[in-house]
């Protein structure tokens, strides 16, 4: 009893003490455990940008795959496409997969670039997907060493949008301008400068879009088939489409923009009486509806002396692709099952979102037999989608934006007159070889 | 009610005790605790406002770095004649005009280059209608509005400076965006030329970067510019309002302190105010630290009230008991102390192990004390009752000088009568009376030798008045060991014969001596006059009724009746004395009651 008394009254007051010090003790949390390598994890998430137009695209896909795949979480986030860009290369190059989505929309002028620097880290859709299902052109940029990696998506399939009220003031019909070359196109251009004062076309020297698209018209590209070779020097196509651009400018027929605001602002003023570019400017287009009616779509023009040039090309488009992270047989199966397959999707696409589709089943829909008013009840979509089997395929390559870095600089140089062509070919070859060795 | 008031009563020591100790304990634990909660937040935010001050340094280090790229970007632009040309030039041929657009992208990128470490974009917007954006999306303004804008106005009244505002766009999806531009007017510097201004344009989430690693749950950054505008805070809800009180905190700081310190109610939280003045941006860069926040964080209330509990129920169940247990015994005691006068000396108290040494020691000391009282009490008693025996057994002894007197001269006339023989009888029988009752020196004697005395004074008494009174004794032969104090019936023998027979002229005395009930009786009975029944003496009221013997008789000793029943009750207790029975005309009968005794004690 005793002996109980004085072992409990210290014991009390050294309780009394602790009392007095504790407190201040937080709480340590446990890191959290890393990935378990599961390939069937349910839940994915998908990288993309434009909230308009890809964004959007994704979501009705998710709204569909989600009713028969209950258990299957997919998490959708927007990031800028140069962002996607950078967080990827910094990704995959620290050779680390952690924090990388399950699928991710890469432009197919960079997909080359992604694919041949690191094969690993997309996972090859072969088993999933057949090539032959989408237009022939997307093979090109979304296929690698055989491997078919990407799910191709939208098309970039050119159209030559033209104002048809000022093509009448000059004195011309559609039909003067259905299927012409390009040195047609600037002829035309100066009649219409003369008869209205508006330019014919809108350019950012900055962006050499408009020598893209002449380029993949007759097959051709800054690169060899290989992908690697710059294909400048001693390309005829190459110096054709140049002699093209600058008699353009020459012609004084180009209104200057320098940036994508601008761009679409020169059109929607009434300041531009064409737009030779992307099927994906329809909606920019149709945005100013005061100009309903006043519109047309025509095939894309083609180059003169390149004999192989067609009137369809590209510009731009972009596919998804799926990487080799956990969870990727669940991402594979969602692309599969809806961008790889899905023609009803593609429909939907269409005629909600404005997304032209570059899968061949999708061609032929209802959505796509819809006329459009704003373009003087022209069925416009069936003409692209009729246009997108006619695209040259040519393969992008890893270093298309290196040299057209390289390139609008030299170009620069030949319109102020300080370089001749070939002088200009000559010396963007040998930088570009210099540079990508 | 009452009994329960009465039981409190009883505990009121207890409950004092009891509820000084649960105050104290209580008042000491509950001051202790918020003493210390005290002393440890105003270490914590002193430490806090000493780090934070670090860190607010850290930030305008970081920001002022951020200035110098926006100053090198804004230079760089001002001073470069192709974005001169863009913005000032007039309209030309397309070659031209690509030569310029070209430059211009080139040059703007190149100014871009001094703060692409930083999420920004750059546009210019020219005086000939022109403008240009790095990135139109990153800040969504349309350059038809930046004509008369807010930001505008303020670069045209200080074109040489490069002023920081805050501007609110709406994103793509209809949310409103916070921005923090800086601008400066693109100007000749000989002619003073303004040819368009230059917009670096930041997303307040980008500039949130400066200083979002700094803060957490209740320390929290404002930016605030010199209106009481907040441009940027990581509490996102407070972006774009004004808040003059805010601002007038931060007021001094402008006044060479480097950090300025208050404290204050800022939105509706108690809180202290680390700002310091950052005057390349004419911004206050601000450190709010949540005082209840911060305590709350540093004190964890539940476990300080749970253990501060435990611990008070704990010391209190302790002090319950101890302070039970002490003050019990006391009540214990105290309610037995307080029974003295009713017990006469007699309530000892229990003494044990449970009650505590003080309690212990205090009872013992007690019973001590009460132990010494009897003992001297006891004492006391028995030197008087010896005192009283002594003086009683000195009485008896004492043989009365007129007897002796009476006898001798009752032997003078027998001798002169000649009647030698009786006399000589008469005289031996003194002798051996006299011998009995002084020369024996013990206390007792056995009835045996009483019986003898008597026998020898009967003799006397009948040489003196004749033999009118006759004496009969009767003793059964096993009493005659016993013992009995010396002259114990003589007293009756002479009462009977002195006072029995004043009527009748003669009589019988009988001395019947028997035991019965261990008791040993001693019987004087006579025949004579006896007395009034109401008359019957008790022993209690001893000397009223019997005739006082020292009145004119000459008796053989000084003892009376009653004296001989107070020797007795004082030598053997209550249970024997002496019983008297008379009837008027009948006689008397004297009864002596006493223990069998065989030992001389």
């Amino acid at each position: 009893m005793k002996n109980w008394k004085k072992i409990l009254l210290p014991l009390a007051a050294s309780a009394l003490m602790l009392s007095a010090c504790s407190g201040g003790g937080g709480n340590t949390e446990t890191a959290a455990s890393g990935g378990s390598g599961d390939a069937a994890k349910k839940e994915i998430t998908i990288w993309a940008w434009d909230p308009n137009f890809n964004i959007a695209a994704l979501n009705l896909a998710k709204e569909k795959y989600a009713k028969d795949h209950p258990d299957v979480t997919i998490n959708i986030v927007e990031n800028a496409q140069a962002d996607i860009v950078q967080k990827l290369n910094t990704g995959l190059n620290s050779g680390t997969t952690k924090g990388l989505p399950n699928v991710v929309l890469i432009e197919d002028y960079r997909a080359q670039n992604f694919l041949q620097a690191y094969p690993d880290a997309f996972r090859d859709m072969s088993d999933k997907i057949k090539a032959e299902d989408f237009a022939d052109y997307k093979a090109g940029p979304t296929s690698f060493d055989g491997k078919q990696y990407g799910i191709p998506f939208d098309s970039g399939v050119t159209g030559f949008y033209i104002r048809t009220d000022y093509l009448e003031q000059a004195g011309y019909t559609l039909k003067d301008v259905t299927n012409i070359d390009w040195d047609q196109f600037i002829e035309i251009g100066k009649k219409i400068k003369a008869a209205t004062g508006k330019d014919m076309l809108t350019q950012d020297p900055n962006d050499l879009g408009t020598l893209r698209v002449m380029l993949q018209s007759a097959g051709s590209w800054y690169l060899k088939e290989d992908g690697v070779t710059p294909n400048i020097a001693g390309n005829a196509a190459f110096k054709e489409a140049l002699e093209l651009y600058k008699s353009m400018f020459d012609a004084d027929i180009v209104k200057l923009n320098s940036d994508w605001s601008q761009f679409v602002a020169a059109f929607n003023s009434g300041d531009v009486a064409s737009v030779p570019t992307g099927n994906w400017i329809t909606p920019s287009v149709k945005a100013e509806a005061s100009q309903s009616g006043k519109w047309a779509v025509v095939p894309i023009p083609r180059l003169k002396d390149t004999p192989n040039s067609v009137n369809a090309s590209n510009s731009g488009g972009s596919s998804w692709y799926v990487m080799n992270v956990d969870g990727q047989d669940t991402a594979a199966d969602f692309m599969a099952d809806t961008f790889g397959s899905d023609a009803e999707l593609y429909q939907e696409l269409l005629s909600k979102i404005g997304v032209l589709g570059t899968l061949k089943a999708a061609a032929g829909g209802e959505a796509y037999e819809q006329p459009d008013e704003f373009f003087g009840g022209q069925k416009i979509y069936s003409d692209f989608a009729k246009w997108t089997t006619e695209v040259p395929k040519v393969n992008f390559g890893l270093h298309t934006y290196a040299i057209e870095d390289i390139l609008s600089a030299e170009v620069q140089n030949y319109l102020n007159g300080s370089k001749d062509v070939d002088a200009v070919m000559n010396d963007t070859q040998a930088q570009a070889e210099a540079q990508l060795k | 009610m009452k009994a329960y008031w009465r039981r409190f009563h009883a505990q009121r020591l207890f409950v004092k005790l009891f509820l000084v100790m649960v105050v104290s304990t209580v008042t000491v634990s509950i001051v202790t605790s918020l003493v210390t909660i005290r002393m440890s937040e105003r270490l914590f935010t002193e430490t806090f406002g000493i780090t934070n001050s670090k860190v607010l340094n850290q930030i305008r280090t970081g920001l002022e770095s951020f200035n110098d790229s926006v100053v090198n970007a804004a230079t760089y632009a001002a001073q470069n004649g192709t974005i001169k040309t863009y913005l000032s030039g007039g309209e030309s041929n397309s070659v031209r005009m690509a030569n310029t657009y070209f430059g211009m992208n080139q040059q703007m990128r190149r100014a871009k280059s001094n703060v692409d470490a930083y999420g920004v974009g750059l546009t210019a917007v020219g005086v000939n209608g022109r403008n240009y954006s790095t990135d139109r999306n990153y800040w969504p303004v349309p350059a038809d509005r930046l004509v008369g804008h807010p930001l505008s106005q303020r670069i045209e009244k200080e074109p040489r400076r490069l002023i920081y505002q805050y501007d609110m766009e709406r994103g793509e999806d209809g949310r409103p965006v916070p921005y923090i531009i800086a601008s400066k007017a693109l100007m000749e510097r000989t002619t003073g030329y303004i040819y368009g201004n230059l917009y670096i344009s930041m997303r307040e989430d980008e500039f949130r970067r400066f200083y979002g690693n700094f803060t957490n749950a209740g320390n929290d950054v404002v930016i605030m510019d010199s209106t009481g505008r907040i441009v940027s805070s990581n509490q996102t809800k407070w972006i774009g309002t004004v808040s003059k009180t805010l601002l007038s905190y931060t007021e001094s700081a402008s006044k060479g302190e480097e950090v300025v310190r208050r404290n204050g109610e800022v939105f509706g939280r108690s809180s202290i105010i680390l700002s310091s003045y950052i005057p390349e941006y004419d911004f206050y860069l601000v450190n709010l630290i949540d005082r209840n926040y911060a305590a709350g964080k540093i004190v964890n209330f539940r476990d300080l009230v749970l253990v501060g509990g435990l611990i008070v129920g704990a010391a209190l169940l302790l002090v319950f008991i101890i302070t039970r247990r002490q003050t019990r015994s006391l009540t214990v005691l105290v309610r037995q102390m307080s029974t003295v006068t009713q017990k006469d000396f007699d309530n000892y108290i229990r003494v044990t192990e449970s009650s505590g040494y003080e309690v212990q020691e205090l009872s013992r000391a007690y019973n001590y004390m009460l132990d010494e009282l009897n003992d001297y009490i006891a004492r006391l008693l028995q030197t008087q009752k010896e005192r009283r025996n002594a003086e009683l057994a000195a009485l008896q002894r004492q043989i009365n000088p007129h007897f002796l007197y009476n006898t001798l001269a009752s032997i003078k006339i027998l001798v002169q009568k000649g009647d030698k023989e009786a006399a000589g009888e008469t005289i031996n029988a003194l002798i051996s009376l006299l011998q009995n009752t002084i020369s024996n020196v013990s206390e007792t004697i056995t009835i045996e030798h009483e019986l003898e005395n008597m026998r020898n004074y009967i003799f006397i008494n009948h040489a003196r008045y004749g033999d009118r009174i006759r004496v009969n004794v009767f003793a059964a032969p096993d009493c005659m060991q016993y013992r009995v104090p010396k002259l114990i019936i003589q007293p009756f023998i002479e009462n009977a014969f002195f006072h029995a027979f004043n009527e009748k002229q003669s009589g019988m005395i009988y001395i019947l001596v028997s035991q019965a009930d261990g008791k040993l009786i001693c019987e004087v009975s006579d025949n004579g006059d006896g007395m009034d029944s109401t008359q019957e003496w008790t022993g209690t009221d001893m000397g009223t009724s019997l005739p006082n013997p020292k009145s004119k008789r000459q008796l053989f000793s000084g003892i009376g009746v009653q004296n001989v029943h107070n020797r007795i009750t004082l030598l053997y207790g209550d249970d024997y004395g002496v019983t008297i029975e008379s009837r008027k005309g009948e006689g008397t009968k004297v009864k002596i009651t006493l223990p069998l005794i065989m030992e001389d004690v």
